[in-house]
């Protein structure tokens, strides 16, 4: 039998700003670290093989090169020390540093794109991610781009409503 | 090496890639991490430890070496959805999810080697090469063959797979799968096309243990591709050629069916694609 040191891995991980250091077995997910070993529970567990996109991060794997800005995956699909050293973003990093909701929280509020609510932090996270690359996104460009998201709830009508609004409120904040 | 731990190891270079492999023979190589993490949770694998490939940059992008272009096997598939290749593009695109899509790399896709894997009929039809390296050198086969049988590969131990190879030649290519639902779905069955010159090459997906094609059935596809046969033909050479699997998702027969269709409307694409269709 291998002991347990030989089981796990310590590596350096910043989530939402902040630095941490974290000993996990070599192959847990970034979605348990998260969760279950830092108390960041804005990313949700759905289907835990990457398909309801539920636990959506943004994680930006060069954080020191300025082009880096990161890129939306399911933490529940990433090896958690294949991300050492690497900035992590939650539903946490998207509005205000007091609880202010961004411009897409607030349409998802507006449009009533919210129900019981486990796949709301993915489905923001991915949207916003898509309007700070596009900012006049099509309907289709707005559907191609949450097909990674499942809600079992609303439909996908008011979502996607939503991302629309959200998007013609930013374009109109910046003239 | 970014980490190094006795089952884990994050090299940024192909030397320590394979130097952590050579310490961790046991060690499953891990490239997005899409297929071996659900392996894992559902205990349909076991792991001695990871090398992961996800920081080794060399590993990652395309780029234009004479007449071919190389992509590293550890591009991720989302950086191919716009490939100049449509059947590279097209297999791309319909390929999980755009968050999976991040993390997905086409050499995942190579080594996994699983019949219903989207790239491997795109990567057939276009006559790919596989650029596997190793403590001894580099070496570079051919995609053809390179499966022998479901998740099984030519791949030797402490080898790897550091970039897929596709030639630049102008064609038509296309990829076209069906599944069971229109969404997020795995392959029932898949094909692909090149035409090029009037030669057209097809390729399947679980149309047998491993990806397939056939110089029959492309003897067949091209007459049609120029009028001498008519669908039927080629279905009836796709029908004789595949050797589809039976499981719970469909039956063989329906998979022989359904492949002399995929192939028949990939034919008649490229006849548009060639001005000699409407």
């Amino acid at each position: 039998m291998s002991s347990e040191a030989d089981e796990s891995v310590t590596f350096s991980l910043t989530v939402d700003g902040a630095a941490h250091e974290v000993t996990a077995p070599w192959s847990e997910s970034l979605l348990t670290v998260l969760r279950e070993r830092l108390g960041v529970r804005g990313p949700k567990t759905g289907c835990a093989h990457g398909r309801c996109g539920a636990c959506a991060v943004r994680v930006a794997f060069e954080p020191d090169r300025a082009d880096d800005d990161g890129h939306v995956l399911c933490s529940c699909l990433l090896p958690a020390a294949t991300a050492a050293g690497c900035s992590v973003r939650t539903i946490a990093s998207i509005g205000g540093p007091d609880g202010e909701l961004s411009d897409v929280q607030e349409a998802f509020l507006a449009e009533g794109a919210v129900q019981c609510g486990i796949c709301t932090a993915g489905f923001v996270t991915a949207a916003t991610e898509l309007l700070d690359t596009d900012p006049d996104p099509t309907r289709e460009q707005i559907e191609a781009a949450l097909y990674g998201n499942l809600c079992r709830c609303t439909g996908y009508g008011r979502i996607v409503a939503a991302v629309e609004t959200a998007a013609r409120t930013r374009r109109e904040a910046t003239p | 090496m970014l980490l190094a731990a006795p089952r884990f190891a994050l090299p940024e270079t192909v030397g320590e890639a394979l130097s952590a492999l050579a310490e961790r023979p046991d060690a499953v190589v891990v490239a997005g991490g899409t297929e071996v993490m659900p392996d894992l949770l559902w205990r349909v694998r076991t792991a001695a430890g990871f090398v992961s490939l996800r920081r080794v940059g060399a590993l990652r992008g395309t780029s234009r070496d004479g007449d071919e272009l190389v992509v590293g096997a550890g591009t991720p598939v989302a950086a191919l959805v716009d490939a100049e290749a449509g059947a590279l593009a097209a297999a791309a695109r319909s390929l999980g999810t755009p968050l999976v899509r991040t993390e997905a790399t086409i050499g995942g896709n190579v080594v996994s080697a699983l019949p219903y894997r989207n790239m491997l009929p795109a990567l057939l039809a276009l006559d790919a090469r596989l650029e596997l390296t190793s403590d001894t050198g580099r070496r570079t086969v051919a995609f053809d063959g390179f499966t022998t049988a479901p998740g099984v590969t030519r791949l030797g131990e402490g080898e790897l797979l550091t970039a897929v190879r596709l030639p630049t030649r102008p064609c038509f290519s296309d990829y076209v799968k069906i599944g069971r639902r229109n969404a997020q779905y795995v392959a029932t069955v898949s094909a692909a096309v090149v035409s090029r010159n009037g030669a057209v090459r097809l390729a399947f997906g679980n149309a047998g243990p491993v990806p397939l094609r056939s110089d029959a059935v492309d003897v067949v596809a091209t007459a049609l591709l120029d009028g001498r046969a008519g669908p039927d033909d080629l279905r009836a050479a796709v029908a004789d050629a595949v050797d589809p699997p039976e499981d719970t998702v469909a039956s063989a027969a329906y998979r022989r069916h359904a492949l002399g269709v995929l192939a028949t409307r990939l034919v008649v694409r490229a006849q548009v694609d060639a001005g000699l269709g409407s």
